[in-house]
């Protein structure tokens, strides 16, 4: 008699139990819906396929260079490293480019010329605000009045003046270099920063800016200054 | 008397394991329900310990309860009258209830046993 009263005890408590753990769960963990709308998921998934593309030409890139090792391994390994450093060093910047793009002139407005203002050089803000826009479109390189912005090019203001890359930056006019990977790509680049509201940023400041024409062949110099190196470690010769 | 507790912490590991959700529109259905079943509990217990314990008693009170309570909630949602606060309140009274009579006869069988 004891035994089934256990037993029919045991059976209820464990449906008490399940219950209390799946009342506790609902009220602890509450569903989050999805409240997108079509237009919100497309535009996600677009941006997932972007990905997906870049990703898959620089696999492709990669498989490449790993097809020239393999190609190269029994006749000159040292011909195929010294080309993956030379892609490495362009990828960088340190080589000299050239190619398709256009190029920028920033001028002093007109009304400031007639009226007569002073005229400044161009705020670090200004400028990183415009090579922003310039990487948004894809650009390969830049080059800031003759001074080559890689990935460690500092823009910053040096006792009121400008600089980049340590070294200031001309008061206005002066030219900005553009290059990118196709003729096509400059032409884009062209319209969208034609389109793009920063030129009312340099009006803000009495500066105009005149985008050129894309053009077929742009020479932008290399960057001309050592890099420091934070982990990498030469190894000295003969050691390898 | 560990088994009834191996059963609740079965239970509990269960629910908590499966991470079964209910929609929130069934919520309150559930929290009755749970109430309606700890009402039958104690009532179990009490009557154990007063050894009136009928097991049809207790097995069809606690569908039944659970059954009633949730039929409640589900009429009250419809009528737009929240009903489900009558059941809230019954179970509530009976359960403090329950517990009480429960207290009491263990105070008095410990007693009891203490001046033995």
């Amino acid at each position: 008699m004891k035994k089934t009263v256990y037993i029919r005890f045991t059976f209820i408590l464990l449906i008490v139990g399940f219950m209390l753990a799946v009342q506790y769960n609902t009220v602890k963990n509450p569903e989050t819906r999805d409240t997108r709308d079509v237009w919100a998921i497309r535009q996600e998934l677009a941006k997932e396929t972007e990905l997906h593309s870049e990703l898959l030409s620089e696999v492709r890139v990669l498989e490449q260079t790993i097809g020239k090792y393999e190609n190269m391994m029994y006749e000159s390994p040292k011909i195929a490293l010294n080309e993956t450093v030379g892609q490495l060093k362009k990828e960088i910047g340190l080589v000299e480019f050239n190619g398709p793009g256009l190029t920028i002139k920033v001028e002093p407005s007109l009304e400031s010329i007639v009226v007569g203002q002073a005229i400044d050089g161009i705020s670090p803000e200004l400028l990183v605000r415009l090579i922003n826009e310039i990487n948004r479109f894809k650009a390969r390189a830049v080059e800031v009045d003759g001074k080559r912005i890689i990935y460690s090019s500092a823009i910053r203001d040096v006792n009121g003046k400008t600089t980049v890359n340590n070294l200031a930056v001309k008061t206005a006019p002066f030219t900005i270099k553009v290059g990118t990977s196709t003729f096509e790509d400059a032409k884009k680049m062209y319209n969208q920063l034609e389109a793009s509201a920063i030129g009312d940023d340099f009006y803000i400041d009495n500066l105009k800016l005149v985008i050129g024409e894309p053009e077929n062949n742009v020479k932008i110099a290399a960057y001309d200054q050592s890099i420091s190196k934070q982990f990498l470690l030469e190894i000295p010769g003969g050691e390898s | 008397m560990w088994l009834p507790l191996l059963g609740l912490i079965l239970g509990i590991s269960l629910g908590l394991l499966t991470d079964i959700q209910i929609p929130d529109v069934y919520e309150s259905y559930l929290s009755i329900a749970v109430l309606a079943a700890l009402d039958t509990l104690f009532g179990g217990i009490r009557a154990q310990l007063q050894q009136v314990y009928d097991d049809k008693v207790f097995v069809s009170g606690f569908f039944f309860n659970i059954a009633l309570a949730a039929a409640l909630a589900f009429l009250g949602v419809h009528l737009g009258v929240d009903l489900y606060l009558a059941a809230i309140f019954a179970f509530g009274v009976r359960l403090f209830q329950n517990i009480a009579v429960i207290r009491r006869i263990i105070l008095t069988k410990w007693s009891e046993r203490k001046k033995e």
